[in-house]
Protein backbone atom coordinates (compact mmCIF):
# COMPACT_ATOMS: atom_id res chain seq x y z
CA UNK A 1 0.00 0.00 0.00
CA UNK A 2 1.45 3.35 -0.79
CA UNK A 3 1.28 6.05 1.32
CA UNK A 4 -2.09 8.18 0.07
CA UNK A 5 -2.80 11.76 0.54
CA UNK A 6 -6.29 12.07 1.61
CA UNK A 7 -8.27 15.27 0.79
CA UNK A 8 -11.30 15.49 2.85
CA UNK A 9 -14.19 18.27 2.11
CA UNK A 10 -17.07 19.25 4.34
CA UNK A 11 -18.81 22.11 5.32
CA UNK A 12 -18.62 21.01 8.68
CA UNK A 13 -15.44 21.25 10.46
CA UNK A 14 -16.76 18.98 12.92
CA UNK A 15 -16.94 16.16 9.90
CA UNK A 16 -13.89 16.90 8.50
CA UNK A 17 -12.18 16.56 11.91
CA UNK A 18 -13.90 12.71 12.57
CA UNK A 19 -12.72 11.51 9.49
CA UNK A 20 -9.60 12.98 9.67
CA UNK A 21 -9.50 10.99 12.99
CA UNK A 22 -10.60 8.09 11.39
CA UNK A 23 -7.89 8.13 8.27
CA UNK A 24 -5.13 8.31 10.69
CA UNK A 25 -6.72 5.03 12.92
CA UNK A 26 -6.83 3.23 10.14
CA UNK A 27 -3.26 4.20 8.83
CA UNK A 28 -3.40 7.03 6.64
CA UNK A 29 -2.53 10.44 8.46
CA UNK A 30 -1.25 12.18 5.84
CA UNK A 31 -4.72 14.35 5.14
CA UNK A 32 -5.66 18.07 4.20
CA UNK A 33 -9.32 19.69 4.56
CA UNK A 34 -11.48 21.95 2.19
CA UNK A 35 -15.05 23.61 3.90
CA UNK A 36 -16.51 23.36 -0.07
CA UNK A 37 -16.02 22.23 -3.25
CA UNK A 38 -14.15 25.52 -4.35
CA UNK A 39 -11.65 25.37 -1.56
CA UNK A 40 -11.01 21.67 -2.95
CA UNK A 41 -10.80 22.09 -6.62
CA UNK A 42 -8.26 24.62 -5.57
CA UNK A 43 -6.16 22.13 -3.66
CA UNK A 44 -6.36 19.64 -6.07
CA UNK A 45 -5.34 21.65 -9.16
CA UNK A 46 -2.46 22.83 -7.02
CA UNK A 47 -0.91 20.28 -4.82
CA UNK A 48 -0.56 16.58 -4.57
CA UNK A 49 -3.61 14.13 -3.47
CA UNK A 50 -4.80 10.48 -4.07
CA UNK A 51 -7.79 10.22 -2.43
CA UNK A 52 -10.92 12.44 -1.88
CA UNK A 53 -13.82 12.05 0.48
CA UNK A 54 -16.57 14.52 -0.02
CA UNK A 55 -19.71 15.49 1.40
CA UNK A 56 -22.30 16.44 -1.04
CA UNK A 57 -24.64 19.32 0.52
CA UNK A 58 -22.04 22.14 0.78
CA UNK A 59 -22.35 25.85 0.07
CA UNK A 60 -20.32 27.57 -3.21
CA UNK A 61 -20.03 24.51 -5.05
CA UNK A 62 -21.91 21.21 -3.75
CA UNK A 63 -20.72 17.55 -3.62
CA UNK A 64 -22.14 16.76 -7.18
CA UNK A 65 -20.60 19.87 -9.09
CA UNK A 66 -17.28 19.49 -7.18
CA UNK A 67 -16.91 15.27 -8.56
CA UNK A 68 -18.25 16.67 -12.14
CA UNK A 69 -15.61 18.53 -11.90
CA UNK A 70 -12.92 16.27 -11.24
CA UNK A 71 -13.72 13.63 -13.50
CA UNK A 72 -13.81 16.46 -16.56
CA UNK A 73 -10.50 17.36 -15.53
CA UNK A 74 -7.89 15.34 -17.07
CA UNK A 75 -5.07 15.71 -14.40
CA UNK A 76 -7.69 15.13 -11.83
CA UNK A 77 -10.08 12.23 -13.20
CA UNK A 78 -7.82 9.14 -11.54
CA UNK A 79 -8.92 10.01 -8.15
CA UNK A 80 -11.16 8.21 -6.48
CA UNK A 81 -13.88 10.06 -4.74
CA UNK A 82 -15.54 8.68 -1.76
CA UNK A 83 -18.91 10.29 -1.19
CA UNK A 84 -19.69 11.01 2.80
CA UNK A 85 -23.20 11.97 3.07
CA UNK A 86 -26.06 12.79 4.87
CA UNK A 87 -28.25 12.94 1.26
CA UNK A 88 -29.72 9.50 1.12
CA UNK A 89 -32.42 9.65 -1.50
CA UNK A 90 -32.19 6.88 -3.80
CA UNK A 91 -32.05 9.44 -7.18
CA UNK A 92 -28.86 11.22 -5.35
CA UNK A 93 -26.99 7.92 -4.46
CA UNK A 94 -27.02 6.89 -8.28
CA UNK A 95 -26.65 10.38 -9.66
CA UNK A 96 -23.17 9.87 -7.55
CA UNK A 97 -22.67 6.84 -9.01
CA UNK A 98 -23.15 7.31 -12.52
CA UNK A 99 -21.13 10.57 -12.14
CA UNK A 100 -17.88 8.71 -11.13
CA UNK A 101 -18.14 8.48 -7.74
CA UNK A 102 -15.78 5.45 -6.33
CA UNK A 103 -18.44 4.53 -3.06
CA UNK A 104 -21.08 6.30 -1.48
CA UNK A 105 -21.41 6.54 2.00
CA UNK A 106 -24.19 7.40 4.12
CA UNK A 107 -23.45 9.24 7.25
CA UNK A 108 -23.97 8.35 10.14
CA UNK A 109 -21.56 5.95 10.07
CA UNK A 110 -18.98 3.48 11.38
CA UNK A 111 -15.62 3.01 11.38
CA UNK A 112 -15.78 -0.40 10.03
CA UNK A 113 -18.07 1.19 7.08
CA UNK A 114 -15.21 3.74 6.33
CA UNK A 115 -12.69 0.56 6.06
CA UNK A 116 -14.50 -1.36 4.36
CA UNK A 117 -15.55 1.07 1.82
CA UNK A 118 -11.49 2.45 1.60
CA UNK A 119 -10.78 -1.18 1.12
CA UNK A 120 -12.93 -2.18 -1.63
CA UNK A 121 -11.55 1.27 -3.39
CA UNK A 122 -8.41 0.23 -3.01
CA UNK A 123 -8.45 -3.25 -4.32
CA UNK A 124 -10.04 -1.54 -7.39
CA UNK A 125 -7.51 0.59 -7.50
CA UNK A 126 -4.85 -2.00 -7.23
CA UNK A 127 -3.07 -0.15 -4.47
CA UNK B 1 -46.46 25.14 -24.04
CA UNK B 2 -49.48 24.60 -26.08
CA UNK B 3 -52.69 27.53 -25.74
CA UNK B 4 -54.76 25.08 -24.24
CA UNK B 5 -52.15 25.04 -21.23
CA UNK B 6 -51.63 28.58 -21.52
CA UNK B 7 -55.64 29.54 -21.40
CA UNK B 8 -55.67 27.41 -17.79
CA UNK B 9 -52.44 28.92 -16.59
CA UNK B 10 -53.48 32.39 -17.10
CA UNK B 11 -56.68 31.66 -15.36
CA UNK B 12 -55.00 29.71 -12.69
CA UNK B 13 -52.89 32.70 -11.81
CA UNK B 14 -55.86 34.96 -12.65
CA UNK B 15 -57.59 32.84 -9.85
CA UNK B 16 -55.02 32.81 -7.37
CA UNK B 17 -54.57 36.79 -7.95
CA UNK B 18 -58.12 36.66 -6.86
CA UNK B 19 -57.71 34.66 -3.40
CA UNK B 20 -54.60 36.63 -2.94
CA UNK B 21 -57.09 39.83 -2.86
CA UNK B 22 -59.72 38.22 -0.96
CA UNK B 23 -56.98 37.66 2.29
CA UNK B 24 -55.52 40.56 2.04
CA UNK B 25 -59.10 42.24 2.66
CA UNK B 26 -59.59 40.05 5.08
CA UNK B 27 -56.36 40.62 6.91
CA UNK B 28 -57.16 44.52 6.90
CA UNK B 29 -61.18 43.79 7.53
CA UNK B 30 -60.55 41.59 10.71
CA UNK B 31 -57.91 43.54 11.73
CA UNK B 32 -55.28 40.71 11.92
CA UNK B 33 -52.19 42.76 9.78
CA UNK B 34 -50.68 44.07 13.04
CA UNK B 35 -50.70 40.27 13.98
CA UNK B 36 -49.15 39.65 10.91
CA UNK B 37 -46.83 42.21 11.34
CA UNK B 38 -46.02 40.53 15.05
CA UNK B 39 -45.06 37.63 13.12
CA UNK B 40 -42.74 39.03 10.67
CA UNK B 41 -41.39 40.68 13.38
CA UNK B 42 -40.43 37.51 15.22
CA UNK B 43 -38.88 35.68 12.69
CA UNK B 44 -35.75 36.68 12.45
CA UNK B 45 -35.80 36.21 16.22
CA UNK B 46 -36.68 32.30 16.04
CA UNK B 47 -34.04 32.28 13.21
CA UNK B 48 -31.54 34.17 15.85
CA UNK B 49 -32.42 31.43 18.14
CA UNK B 50 -31.69 28.33 15.94
CA UNK B 51 -28.56 30.06 14.90
CA UNK B 52 -27.37 29.76 18.41
CA UNK B 53 -28.98 25.86 19.22
CA UNK B 54 -26.36 25.06 15.85
CA UNK B 55 -23.26 27.24 17.19
CA UNK B 56 -23.90 26.49 21.26
CA UNK B 57 -24.08 21.98 19.70
CA UNK B 58 -20.80 22.47 17.58
CA UNK B 59 -19.15 24.37 20.34
CA UNK B 60 -20.08 21.80 22.75
CA UNK B 61 -19.10 18.41 19.30
CA UNK B 62 -15.35 20.58 19.24
CA UNK B 63 -15.27 20.09 23.01
CA UNK B 64 -16.23 16.88 23.05
CA UNK B 65 -13.44 16.34 20.18
CA UNK B 66 -10.81 18.14 22.24
CA UNK B 67 -11.22 15.88 24.45
CA UNK B 68 -11.17 12.45 22.96
CA UNK B 69 -8.24 13.11 21.34
CA UNK B 70 -6.52 14.03 24.70
CA UNK B 71 -8.02 10.96 26.39
CA UNK B 72 -6.49 8.50 23.26
CA UNK B 73 -2.99 9.85 23.54
CA UNK B 74 -3.35 9.54 27.22
CA UNK B 75 -4.63 5.72 26.49
CA UNK B 76 -1.75 5.07 23.95
CA UNK B 77 0.56 5.94 26.37
CA UNK B 78 -0.98 3.78 29.26
CA UNK B 79 -0.48 1.09 26.44
CA UNK B 80 2.46 1.32 25.60
CA UNK B 81 3.70 1.38 28.98
CA UNK B 82 1.84 -1.93 29.70
CA UNK B 83 3.79 -3.34 26.97
CA UNK B 84 7.00 -2.15 28.28
CA UNK B 85 6.01 -3.76 31.81
CA UNK B 86 4.86 -6.98 29.84
CA UNK B 87 8.38 -7.21 27.65
CA UNK B 88 10.10 -6.52 30.77
CA UNK B 89 8.24 -9.18 33.08
CA UNK B 90 9.36 -11.87 29.81
CA UNK B 91 13.01 -10.35 29.72
CA UNK B 92 13.03 -11.75 33.22
CA UNK B 93 14.39 -14.96 34.05
CA UNK B 94 11.87 -16.64 35.79
CA UNK B 95 9.66 -13.79 36.92
CA UNK B 96 6.24 -14.65 35.02
CA UNK B 97 6.75 -17.89 36.90
CA UNK B 98 7.41 -16.74 40.41
CA UNK B 99 4.30 -13.48 40.07
CA UNK B 100 1.64 -14.77 37.59
CA UNK B 101 -0.29 -12.29 38.28
CA UNK B 102 2.16 -9.27 37.29
CA UNK B 103 1.64 -11.18 33.57
CA UNK B 104 -2.02 -11.75 34.11
CA UNK B 105 -2.64 -7.50 35.34
CA UNK B 106 -0.48 -6.25 32.44
CA UNK B 107 -2.43 -8.29 29.59
CA UNK B 108 -5.62 -6.82 31.32
CA UNK B 109 -4.26 -3.55 30.90
CA UNK B 110 -3.44 -4.04 27.49
CA UNK B 111 -6.84 -5.16 26.25
CA UNK B 112 -8.58 -2.79 28.75
CA UNK B 113 -6.89 0.13 26.87
CA UNK B 114 -8.22 -1.30 23.40
CA UNK B 115 -11.49 -1.58 24.59
CA UNK B 116 -11.41 2.05 25.59
CA UNK B 117 -9.88 3.42 22.99
CA UNK B 118 -12.72 1.55 20.89
CA UNK B 119 -14.96 3.69 23.30
CA UNK B 120 -13.45 6.66 22.13
CA UNK B 121 -13.47 6.28 18.92
CA UNK B 122 -17.48 5.81 19.27
CA UNK B 123 -17.60 8.89 21.27
CA UNK B 124 -15.95 10.73 18.57
CA UNK B 125 -18.16 9.33 15.58
CA UNK B 126 -21.08 10.14 17.74
CA UNK B 127 -20.45 13.62 17.31
CA UNK B 128 -21.55 13.97 13.94
CA UNK B 129 -24.74 14.96 15.17
CA UNK B 130 -23.77 18.43 14.93
CA UNK B 131 -23.46 17.69 11.15
CA UNK B 132 -26.72 16.52 10.93
CA UNK B 133 -28.77 18.39 13.26
CA UNK B 134 -26.87 21.41 11.86
CA UNK B 135 -27.61 20.68 8.54
CA UNK B 136 -32.06 20.08 9.53
CA UNK B 137 -31.49 23.76 11.43
CA UNK B 138 -29.71 25.36 8.13
CA UNK B 139 -32.83 24.11 5.91
CA UNK B 140 -35.52 25.32 8.88
CA UNK B 141 -33.67 29.08 8.90
CA UNK B 142 -33.46 29.10 5.42
CA UNK B 143 -37.35 28.20 5.41
CA UNK B 144 -37.77 30.77 8.00
CA UNK B 145 -36.50 33.41 6.00
CA UNK B 146 -38.48 32.56 2.75
CA UNK B 147 -41.46 32.30 4.80
CA UNK B 148 -40.27 35.72 6.15
CA UNK B 149 -40.28 37.64 2.59
CA UNK B 150 -43.46 36.05 1.64
CA UNK B 151 -45.54 37.93 4.87
CA UNK B 152 -42.99 40.79 4.56
CA UNK B 153 -44.53 40.80 0.39
CA UNK B 154 -48.11 40.21 1.89
CA UNK B 155 -48.26 43.01 4.12
CA UNK B 156 -46.74 45.45 2.05
CA UNK B 157 -49.29 44.56 -0.60
CA UNK B 158 -52.17 44.81 2.13
CA UNK B 159 -51.17 48.28 2.77
CA UNK B 160 -50.92 49.03 -0.81
CA UNK B 161 -54.89 47.74 -0.91
CA UNK B 162 -55.94 49.71 1.97
CA UNK B 163 -54.11 52.72 0.65
CA UNK B 164 -53.59 52.69 -2.55
CA UNK B 165 -52.33 56.34 -2.69
CA UNK B 166 -50.09 55.38 0.88
CA UNK B 167 -46.35 54.53 0.48
CA UNK B 168 -46.53 51.43 2.38
CA UNK B 169 -44.40 51.51 6.08
CA UNK B 170 -42.71 47.78 5.98
CA UNK B 171 -42.06 45.88 9.34
CA UNK B 172 -38.75 46.93 10.68
CA UNK B 173 -36.10 46.38 8.64
CA UNK B 174 -38.22 45.47 5.43
CA UNK B 175 -37.09 47.35 2.38
CA UNK B 176 -40.13 48.29 0.53
CA UNK B 177 -38.81 48.78 -2.95
CA UNK B 178 -40.17 45.57 -4.58
CA UNK B 179 -43.60 44.31 -5.06
CA UNK B 180 -42.28 40.88 -6.87
CA UNK B 181 -41.51 38.30 -4.81
CA UNK B 182 -38.43 37.56 -3.00
CA UNK B 183 -36.13 35.58 -4.64
CA UNK B 184 -33.87 32.59 -2.57
CA UNK B 185 -30.23 32.62 -2.89
CA UNK B 186 -28.97 30.65 -5.21
CA UNK B 187 -27.51 28.53 -2.64
CA UNK B 188 -30.58 28.09 -1.00
CA UNK B 189 -32.68 27.15 -3.87
CA UNK B 190 -30.23 24.28 -4.32
CA UNK B 191 -29.90 23.13 -1.58
CA UNK B 192 -33.94 23.49 -1.32
CA UNK B 193 -35.39 22.01 -4.63
CA UNK B 194 -32.03 19.60 -5.66
CA UNK B 195 -30.89 18.30 -2.16
CA UNK B 196 -32.74 17.57 0.69
CA UNK B 197 -30.32 16.92 3.76
CA UNK B 198 -30.82 14.27 6.27
CA UNK B 199 -34.23 12.42 6.03
CA UNK B 200 -36.30 13.54 9.28
CA UNK B 201 -38.67 10.67 9.11
CA UNK B 202 -38.43 8.09 6.53
CA UNK B 203 -41.59 6.23 7.34
CA UNK B 204 -43.58 5.44 4.68
CA UNK B 205 -41.27 6.82 2.05
CA UNK B 206 -39.55 4.42 -1.15
CA UNK B 207 -37.07 7.16 -2.32
CA UNK B 208 -34.72 7.39 0.47
CA UNK B 209 -32.54 4.67 2.15
CA UNK B 210 -32.06 4.31 6.22
CA UNK B 211 -29.11 2.63 6.52
CA UNK B 212 -25.24 1.87 4.70
CA UNK B 213 -26.89 -1.90 3.73
CA UNK B 214 -29.67 -0.68 1.72
CA UNK B 215 -27.10 2.01 -0.40
CA UNK B 216 -24.62 -0.95 -0.98
CA UNK B 217 -27.84 -3.16 -2.30
CA UNK B 218 -28.90 -0.61 -4.64
CA UNK B 219 -25.70 0.12 -6.04
CA UNK B 220 -25.27 -3.68 -6.28
CA UNK B 221 -28.54 -3.96 -7.76
CA UNK B 222 -27.46 -1.20 -10.77
CA UNK B 223 -23.86 -3.11 -11.26
CA UNK B 224 -22.09 -0.49 -9.27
Amino acid sequence: MPDLRFLIVDDFSTMRRIVRNLLKEIGHADADEAEDGVVALHKLRNGKFDFVVSDINMPNMNGFELLTQIKSDDKLKHLPVLMVTAEARKEDIIAAAQGGAAGYIVKPFTKATLEEKLANIFKKMGW
Amino acid sequence: MNASTHEQSTEMFQRLGHITRQLHDALNQLGYTPALKGAVDELPDARSRLQYIARLTGDAAEKVLNRVDEAKAEQDAVRQHSQQLLDTIGAVPGLKWAMPELLEWSQKIQHSTERTDTHLTEIMLAQDFHDLTGQVIKKVVTLAATIEAQLVQLLLESAVHAHPNAQPAGPAGAAPQSVAPAPLAPTARREDEALSGPVVNPEGRTDVVTDQAQVDDLLASLGF
